[in-house]
């Protein structure tokens, strides 16, 4: 469920991780997606060692094959993440880019 | 701990569109009642292992849901804990008799999921995640394929390596009637499955399923089955974080070798001693990863041992002879109850066409979410 309130608490998130880099530790390509997911599948989800020290888990977007690999480095930019829900409001997040 | 069990069931586990969660409760329920040759008057509480009553089915307030279809008045509790659900309850079970305010307990754990869209049961199993995990639009396949693909490079385990699981597990599944998929598979068929999430394929994959299973514990073994009592000689839980980025290490679950260092602790038992076992095979992996975390192989050298047999019936220990989540099936909720009643059939020697000879001492691990709750109960025969 899609809650406005939510999507603007998590701005703030969102805020902190824009730009940062950092290097794939593992992915995986997800051809059968859940619910609200549909019509993106097949995607890339990756899990990122940031430089920050920490780990974020997010899409993998604007790759070729050759970025499918553990060490690629990535961005984290901000994209629409998910279909909006009834309320209209478009949820966007951070996904990664390769660099 | 003075727990033992005086009874087991489970239904058929499968695509069960005729048959509610009522239905199956009763069912098992009626099964332990006969078998344990006790009043219904007898048990003091109910346990229920159970995830998606709520999200699924609308339906909260299992306890007094289940009371009611059993005409019982008596304390009946819902516990959640993901797809370790079945095992916290088990868990639950013991610490009721061992706080000495109850001597026999009923613990049921029951899953109804495929009334359901599948993209509406891997949406709201997600629930056993991290906020950043269903925001990528992560299912369950997804999270153990990024444990693998860490496996793989660290241990050079290959796609040949989880096929060999499924194999193994669907063989043992063949031998058992209350299976979803009672038939084997080739090697060939799992490996050219089409890809569910990379490098996951389907026959990798535990199965969507229907399924309830029960259990009833008591103090007293005289309640126990005539001349073969089993007991419960440890029944331990332990947690890690809900989100895979958070984990130092995706080839281990940290989870699991916690709960299994202190189950061997409290049990005075190490894995050599052990003949027969049920791990949380979720997705083949998952066997590879538990029998490295439960201390039966090094890391690294789990699939070298599944490859060559070794845990396959007729060799030591036997891992999963129900045919595990993979063959037998995972209704969530109940799958951590059906592990402790399939080693409590093998302890009595009531394991059917898949009996381990002379089995004695028995393991279950049930593991919530991809690794946050791992539950552990070791069992005996006295």
């Amino acid at each position: 469920m899609i809650s406005p309130v939510k999507i603007w608490r998590n701005q703030k998130k969102i805020k902190t991780l824009l730009g940062c880099k950092g290097k794939i530790i593992s992915w995986s390509k997800i051809h059968v997606p859940p619910a609200g997911f549909e019509n993106q599948a097949p995607y890339v989800v990756v899990i990122v060692s940031l430089e920050s020290g920490k780990n974020y888990t997010a899409q993998f977007v604007d790759w070729e094959e050759e970025h499918l690999r553990i060490g690629q480095r990535v961005r984290a930019v901000l994209r629409r993440t998910r279909e909006p829900g009834e309320e209209g409001v478009i949820p966007y997040g951070v996904k990664f880019k390769p660099l | 701990m003075d727990v033992n069990i005086i009874a087991g069931s489970t239904t058929k586990f499968g695509e069960l569109w005729h048959v509610s969660p009522r239905d199956m409760v009763r069912q098992v329920v009626e099964d332990v009642i006969d078998q344990a040759m006790i009043s219904r008057s007898k048990l003091q509480a109910i346990f229920i292992g159970n995830m998606l009553s709520s999200s699924l089915g609308g339906q909260d307030h299992l306890g007094a849901f289940f009371a009611e279809e059993l005409g019982l008045s008596i304390p009946a509790v819902k516990v959640e804990g993901a797809c370790a659900s079945g095992g916290l309850a088990v868990h639950t079970g013991c610490l009721a008799i061992m706080s000495g305010l109850y001597d026999t307990v009923l613990v049921v754990g029951v899953e109804k999921m495929t009334d359901y869209k599948p993209e509406t049961v891997a949406s709201v199993l997600m629930g056993a995640g991290s906020e950043a995990e269903r925001e990528a639009g992560l299912t369950f396949p997804a999270l153990y394929a990024l444990m693998t693909r860490v496996h793989m490079k660290k241990w050079s385990t290959t796609e040949k390596d989880l096929a060999y699981v499924s194999v193994k597990n669907h063989f043992h599944a063949s031998l058992n009637s209350h299976a979803q998929f009672p038939y084997q598979v080739t090697l060939e068929q799992v490996l050219k499955s089409p890809v569910i999430a990379s490098p996951l394929k389907l026959l990798d994959c535990s199965p969507i399923t229907d399924g309830a299973a029960a259990i009833i514990l008591t103090r007293n073994k005289k309640a126990a089955i005539r001349n073969k009592t089993v007991s419960i000689i440890a029944s331990v839980v332990a947690t890690d974080t809900l989100g895979l980025a958070e984990r130092e290490d995706l080839s281990s679950l940290k989870a699991s070798v916690i709960a299994a260092k202190n189950a061997y602790h409290q049990s005075g038992i190490s894995p050599k001693d052990i003949d027969v076992v049920e791990v949380h095979d979720c997705f083949t992996i998952a066997e590879i990863i538990a029998m490295e975390d439960l201390g039966f192989f090094p890391k690294g050298k789990a699939s070298f041992a599944i490859k060559e047999g070794v845990t396959k019936l007729g060799g030591y220990p036997v891992v999963n002879t129900s045919g595990g989540l993979k063959a037998s099936g995972h209704p969530v909720g109940a799958t951590g109850v059906k592990q402790v009643v399939e080693i409590y059939q093998q302890l009595t020697g009531r394991g059917g066409k898949k009996q381990v000879k002379d089995a004695r001492i028995g393991l279950t691990h049930n593991v919530g979410g991809s690794g946050a709750t791992a539950v552990i109960h070791i069992l005996k025969c006295l």
